[in-house]
């Protein structure tokens, strides 16, 4: 009789929203409702490489859920996600958080070269919390402010500046006798330390802070402002902290910068001989289309080498001590030839778990690819992830291996990343965009991991203070860099 | 005063108005300079992204509450929150700006120079498929005369098995059963066709959202319709009757003669969610507020203002979403083009800046324009819930005389007459005992009714 509606019992039972137990007719007013879980669909946790079941197409074609993006199970193992997508859905349109994946290694160089049809017009993808940077601009405009600093960060003035690197680095561990017991604690003549809290938390920041010209004794309040606003990014749940961390940082710069304009301070190379000035003292006297810079946009270039060139370096040196802590052969190989194997583990790190997973790009004309229209100002994700795990590029891309024959493992340049027949990695980006503090960042962290080097003997994971998977094992890198890494090493 | 407050102050002016004001120096380019930096001077590309930055922080919401089971059970807490906080509130998560007042909401639907919408067949990826015929003028007439039609009979023929049956779930038995009967009978489509249609037309109408296996679903519905329409699209251009599909048949456009993807296509962008989710909606509040049912069962006429007010009070359709087409300004954001802008008629429905006691349900209640949105969503000073898109006015100077009633009237109609249908052919109707209804959406973005109603009568 009925037969119209019958298939919809079956339709309201199965439901994200089940009826809620016990309450009226309608909820309390005024009774807010909290966010329980990660995600609003409950994924389970799969053993490392394998995606879980998300529903199959009629041809079999996996599913992909958009959920999944929110869920922790993506976060701690998204490279079997990801295979999904660049095999099936090259480009996926996200309908849950209205945007576009590239995923396909090919693609993303594409779309990273193509300025002009793929812009990063502000659409705050830093959410304002760097403020407005060249992140954010094309063409000339992201140039000409591109190469303010960029000269700082590359070739001969950064050559003349590795002394003081090294010499930030050795101060840092000089100092680990006095560290609290829940960073180092020596036992039996093995110390164990902690070395993201001892060491490479805070390394590459001290570094920018020297190459900006921060005064020394900013450096505490500098790590509170870099820490609140890396964590204020995208909107998060800490975004108020984050902006008024910036606030705070944008007052002080204001200080300084009057300073600065008056005593500009310099760089000096390792005979004591002055380089050039220090990045904020060049920022104060350059002038953009015949004006001079803001005290706001000083600060939004200080945010962004300092973000650029902080989380990026502190997750490279950590996992690159991590992965190379689990694979001990390669370890032994690197420890054994560190004039060149060090850049050599870097750069195989940076492919494996790199600490930025990709880029925001908006295309500026209605496109086509893969058969997906995508309207005029659509986000893209360029996926880096994924393209580093790219198995068109690199052969048995979720192992981890120095060795391996087809990554290019030199210097970077924007112009190009197919080198002597091999690919670069995506972790820095290619094109006009190329992270400019690219070279830096490997110098800081290859220069920091022979210092480590130096001082570590005999080092091993300390396996009972690492935080652990579901099933007991070592938890995966995942999305976010390695949180800590706790070392043990002979003290004689 | 900290820096946060003096910004938040001085926001739009540019410069600090702190009384006790440090010394201005002037640095090289004769700038004024202040320990508080130079606001508003210098390079900007998007001074307005600027001023608006501590504006943004959002620190009362978190973006993944907008979307957790909770909110997909009950939006209106979050939604008021929304409102009375951040009227343009970004959310990072979803990439959308949500606007949730009134005035802004309605703003926005009325500005198509500004504003597009995507159907729904752009979200399901097949924008080609085929054409939308929704307002040719043979469809809309035919509509029009089979609704009309066919709402008496359809309704008394439901509520007489719902009294042979002796119980039902006005939800599903009554509501949603109305509104998919009424389709029927304006396809006129065989009678045994029509349980297998409704359920491939429910798939279609449901597949679109985030749900990837629901999609699928939803895309294998459209294929099957497709088929399925084919011969029956010829059999009617053959020998054409009064329905929908013979209206459809005998189109012949620029682009060629109407093909069954077109029928599948009109169907597809058509609605029915708000006849549904408006007649459940507004049972389950005359069930849970015997008062008001009272006033409806003592005046007649009142059921129209019950289902008016039901769709203000309970929006079965919580949100509308816009494309920007080009950059623009809008509640002091920088909207850039192509961002995408969720109108939540939710909330604005219920905004007390328009409603007075906005939570209460009350019918025929004084703030509430009764009448057709024409262009415009005030009429007599008084607003209308957001319902129904503004669509083509029934009658307007622009707009033909021959032109058939407005989606807005037919539906209002209809659902008025399915509530005395209803009415009278079941006395002394209640709540099952017991019974805890509730309103909820099934999926993300879903309708969002009662479906589960229980009630008893008098036999």
């Amino acid at each position: 009789m009925d037969s119209i509606t019958a298939f919809l019992s079956n339709i309201v039972e199965n439901t994200d929203a089940k009826p809620s137990e016990g309450s009226g007719p309608s909820a309390k007013p005024g009774s807010v409702p909290r966010a329980q879980s990660l995600s609003s669909h409950d994924f389970p946790l799969m053993p490392v490489g394998q995606a879980c079941d998300m529903g199959h197409a009629p041809d079999g074609t996996p599913l992909i859920d958009s959920r999944i993006f929110n869920s922790f199970e993506f976060f701690r193992n998204p490279y079997p996600y990801y295979r999904i997508m660049r095999d099936h859905y090259p480009v996926f349109f996200d309908k849950l958080h209205n945007c576009y994946y590239v995923t396909r290694y090919d693609d993303i160089t594409t779309c990273y070269f193509d300025d002009e049809g793929f812009n990063t017009i502000p659409k705050g993808s830093s959410s304002g919390v760097l403020g407005n940077t060249q992140l954010e601009l094309s063409g000339v405009e992201h140039r000409r402010r591109r190469n303010l600093y960029g000269q700082h960060l590359v070739g001969k003035s950064l050559d003349n500046r590795l002394h003081a690197i090294e010499a930030i680095g050795e101060e840092m561990i000089a100092d680990w006798g006095n560290l609290d017991e829940s960073i180092v604690q020596d036992r039996n003549g093995v110390r164990t330390v902690a070395i993201g809290k001892a060491f490479a938390n805070e390394f590459p920041i001290r570094v920018v802070c020297d190459v900006l010209g921060f005064p020394k004794e900013s450096r505490k309040k500098f790590f509170y402002w870099y820490n609140s606003m890396m964590s204020g990014l995208g909107g998060s749940e800490t975004h108020h902290q984050g902006l008024e961390a910036r606030q705070d940082l944008e007052d002080y710069v204001g200080t300084l910068v009057e300073e600065r304009r008056a005593h500009p301070t310099y760089l000096y190379d390792a005979a004591g001989d002055p380089i050039g000035k220090d990045i904020i003292s060049k920022l104060c006297e350059t002038q953009i289309d015949g004006d001079y810079l803001s005290t706001e946009e000083i600060t939004s270039n200080i945010a962004l080498v300092v973000g650029g060139g902080g989380e990026t370096t502190r997750g490279a040196i950590l996992n690159m001590w991590y992965l190379l802590l689990q694979h001990p052969r390669q370890l032994d190989a690197v420890l054994a030839d560190p004039e060149t194997m060090w850049d050599v583990a870097f750069h195989e790190t940076l492919r494996h778990s790199t600490p930025i997973g990709g880029q925001p790009r908006h295309n500026s004309f209605d496109i086509e690819l893969h058969g997906v229209k995508i309207p005029a100002g659509s986000l893209v994700n360029m996926v880096d992830f994924s393209a580093n795990h790219d198995d068109r590029i690199f052969k048995d891309p979720e192992t981890f291996n120095i060795f391996r024959p087809d990554l290019y493992s030199g210097k970077l340049l924007r112009s190009g990343y197919r080198k002597e027949g091999k690919c670069s990695h995506m972790a820095f980006g290619v094109g006009p965009h190329l992270c400019p503090g690219a070279w830096i960042s490997h110098q800081e962290a290859v220069i920091g991991s022979k210092i480590l080097q130096r001082h570590l003997k005999n080092p091993r994971l300390n396996v009972d203070k690492m935080p652990k998977d579901f099933d007991g094992s070592l938890l995966p890198i995942g999305l976010i860099s390695a949180r800590e890494v706790w070392i043990d090493y002979d003290l004689n | 005063m900290s820096t946060t407050e003096t910004i938040r102050a001085t926001a739009g002016t540019g410069k600090p108005q702190d009384a006790a004001a440090p010394k201005v120096t002037y640095g090289r380019n004769g700038v004024p300079i202040t320990p508080g930096g130079l606001k508003g001077d210098g390079f900007r590309t998007y001074e307005v992204h600027q001023r608006e930055r501590l504006g943004q922080s959002t620190a009362k919401i978190k973006p993944m509450q907008l979307i957790s089971p909770e909110f997909i059970r009950d939006p209106y807490p979050l939604l008021e929150i929304l409102r009375e906080n951040y009227p343009s509130y970004r959310d990072w998560l979803e990439n959308a700006y949500w606007i949730t007042r009134y005035d802004d909401v309605t703003s926005i639907f009325t500005d198509d120079a500004n504003f597009e919408t995507r159907p729904r067949r752009w979200f399901y990826n097949i924008a080609d498929y085929g054409r939308d015929l929704r307002l040719e003028l043979p469809v809309l007439f035919a509509q029009a005369e089979a609704i009309d039609d066919n709402a008496q009979p359809a309704a008394e023929q439901i509520v007489g098995d719902i009294r042979a049956k002796g119980s039902a779930n006005l939800g599903i038995d009554f509501a949603a059963r109305f509104a998919l009967e009424l389709l029927v009978r304006q396809l006129d489509l065989p009678k045994e066709d029509a349980p297998l249609f409704c359920e491939r037309y429910w798939r279609m109408t449901h597949g679109f959202n985030t749900d990837p296996v629901a999609e699928q679903d939803g895309l294998a519905a459209i294929r099957e319709l497709t088929a399925y329409f084919r011969p029956l699209l010829a059999r009617r251009r053959a020998e054409p009757g009064e329905d929908l599909i013979s209206a459809v048949a005998g189109l012949d456009l620029d682009g060629g003669p109407a093909t069954a993807e077109d029928l599948v296509i009109t169907l597809l962008e058509g609605d029915h969610e708000t006849l549904h989710g408006g007649l459940a909606n507004t049972l389950f509040l005359l069930l849970t507020h015997p008062d008001q049912f009272q006033k409806v069962k003592d005046e007649r006429r009142m059921a129209k203002f019950a289902f008016l007010e039901a769709l203000r009070h309970s929006a079965p359709v919580l949100a509308a979403r816009r494309f920007a087409r080009h950059e623009v300004e809008r509640f002091g954001k920088l909207i850039p083009g192509g961002g995408m802008i969720i109108c939540s008629a939710g909330a604005a429905n219920r905004d007390p800046r328009q409603y007075k006691e906005p939570e209460k349900f009350i019918v025929g209640r004084k703030d509430l324009c009764q009448r057709e949105p024409r262009g415009q969503y005030r009429a007599d000073g008084l607003p209308a819930g957001i319902a129904f898109g503004l669509g083509k006015p029934s009658k307007h100077p622009a707009v033909p005389e021959d032109r058939p009633r407005s989606l807005y009237a037919i539906t209002r109609d209809t659902a008025t007459t399915a509530l005395n249908v209803l009415i009278d052919g079941l006395p002394g109707l209640r709540l099952k005992p017991g019974a805890r209804p509730e309103l909820r959406s099934l999926k993300l973005w879903d309708t969002h009714t009662c479906w589960d109603l229980p009630v008893d009568f008098d036999h």
